[in-house]
């Protein structure tokens, strides 16, 4: 655990701060609290994901792959059958919501910038879905679940969501960190699997080049397959059978932005060691994006139902 | 102060054919507006009918009143919605011969 111990009377008076605050008493933050963001009062800068643009403005010259990643929302979360769920805190969350079209990813990135270098953690409390079918097309069986009035065929509907970042400084060495939860294969298999990629995300400037071109719906994080690695053991999330129950779960991922490397994640009761997980590095350097410091959440559908990440609140906190 | 937020549905699509917009989840406003930017339009004598579609739980869908607009040619059409329920989206219709519009469709939102 990286949380901070009580360490004199400093530290301690920090903690009972915190511990005595209810909005952040459910967080364990680093020294520095650089964002907290409770839905209830805006989006707070989580904002859609756009690949580059020419000069002229023209948005053909985007990626496809990088060109619809969907506007966040501000959602009550709001269900056919039982009406507003509300948040985990208040009524709002910033919900994430992918098309009906299988491989498409919903983003919500954030935009910082650096000052300092050494640890960084990330916490959310977030839930997850699969939209609710209701005009029979997809029945009792989807993948590899079949509903007993317990498993319900929409878990097998969602695909996967992910968190990570975006950095660069130290004379444009540019790098990300990712952990993603893969709840099923492409094939929409249970898999409940925490994986990472082996290569660095595709950029823009790397498709301009000619290096590489990928289509609408390809998984922008790292499109091969064969490029995801799995760490630490199967975690069973709550899902709560039905597309329409929504349990929030509590995430906390640190890095380090001094060794440029990962640290370690938490996703409810279980700590995943992260500090063998590589982090590769683009091999070029970056202009342009000095002290770069980005937080994105992704989902990503596998099927031809839209997905849907829910983020009650976020707090981002540094060491520096 | 309020609250507010642009989502852009639509950023750079061309249509040929009828289309409904993403669902989006606009309960906390109070008041909305739509942008529709037509970039771009070929055929004879092409139109954009464009209706306001409410939702109260993103699935099912009924117009919001009988209003409709019409996007004829390059330009900005724009026009307030209020007393919505929960989601919004655009029903739009094609008409003309060989019908071809390139829109950049923003929804505002304000609390």
């Amino acid at each position: 655990m990286t949380t901070l111990e009580p360490s004199g009377v400093a530290e301690e008076l920090r903690c009972a701060i915190t511990s005595a605050d209810p909005r952040l008493s459910k967080f364990s933050p680093l020294r520095r609290i650089l964002t907290y963001d409770d839905f209830n009062s805006g989006t707070h800068g989580w904002t859609e994901l756009l690949g580059n643009y020419n000069g002229r403005g023209d948005l053909s010259t985007v990626d496809d792959h990088m060109r619809d990643f969907r506007p966040p929302q501000l959602s009550s979360c709001t269900f056919f059958d039982i009406g507003t769920h509300g948040a985990m805190t208040g009524t709002y969350a910033l919900k994430l919501a992918t098309r009906p079209y299988t491989g498409h990813t919903a983003t919500a990135i954030r935009r910082l910038t650096m000052s300092g270098r050494g640890r960084l953690q990330i916490e959310a409390y977030f839930t997850f879905k699969a939209e609710a079918v209701l005009d029979g097309s997809v029945g009792d069986q989807f993948g590899d679940v079949r509903w007993d009035g317990n498993l319900h065929p929409s878990e097998a509907q969602f695909g996967c969501f992910t968190v990570a970042t975006d950095l660069c400084g130290d004379g444009g060495l540019r790098y990300h960190t990712v952990a993603r939860y893969l709840n099923t294969t492409l094939e929409n298999k249970l898999v409940h699997q925490w994986v990472y990629p082996t290569v660095p995300e595709p950029t823009p400037r790397e498709h301009l080049a000619g290096k590489v071109k990928l289509g609408y719906g390809a998984d922008f994080t790292a499109p091969n397959p064969e490029d995801w690695r799995p760490f630490g053991e199967p975690q069973e999330l709550c899902y709560n059978e039905v597309p329409t129950k929504v349990n929030w779960h509590y995430l906390r991922w640190v890095i380090d932005t001094a060794t440029r490397r990962n640290v370690e994640l938490q996703l409810n009761d279980r700590v995943m060691d992260m500090s063998g997980v590589p982090v590769p590095p683009y091999q070029e350097r970056y202009d342009s994006l000095e002290n770069l410091l980005n937080f994105y959440f992704s989902v990503r559908t596998h099927s031809t139902i839209r997905n849907f990440l829910f983020l009650d609140s976020v707090l981002i906190s540094t060491q520096w | 102060m309020r609250q507010t937020l642009t989502a852009v549905l639509e950023r750079d699509t061309t249509f040929t054919t009828d289309f409904v917009t993403e669902p989006y989840e606009a309960a906390w406003a109070g008041e909305a507006r739509w942008f529709v930017h037509t970039l771009a339009s070929s055929g004879g004598g092409v139109a954009v009918r464009m209706v306001t579609q409410i939702s109260p739980d993103g699935l099912t869908w009924c117009d919001l009143d009988g209003s409709e607009r019409v996007a004829t040619g390059p330009g900005l059409v724009s026009w307030p919605i209020s007393e919505f329920g929960q989601w919004l989206r655009l029903h739009a219709t094609l008409t003309g011969e060989n019908p071809s519009v390139k829109l950049r469709i923003y929804l505002t939102a304000k609390s």
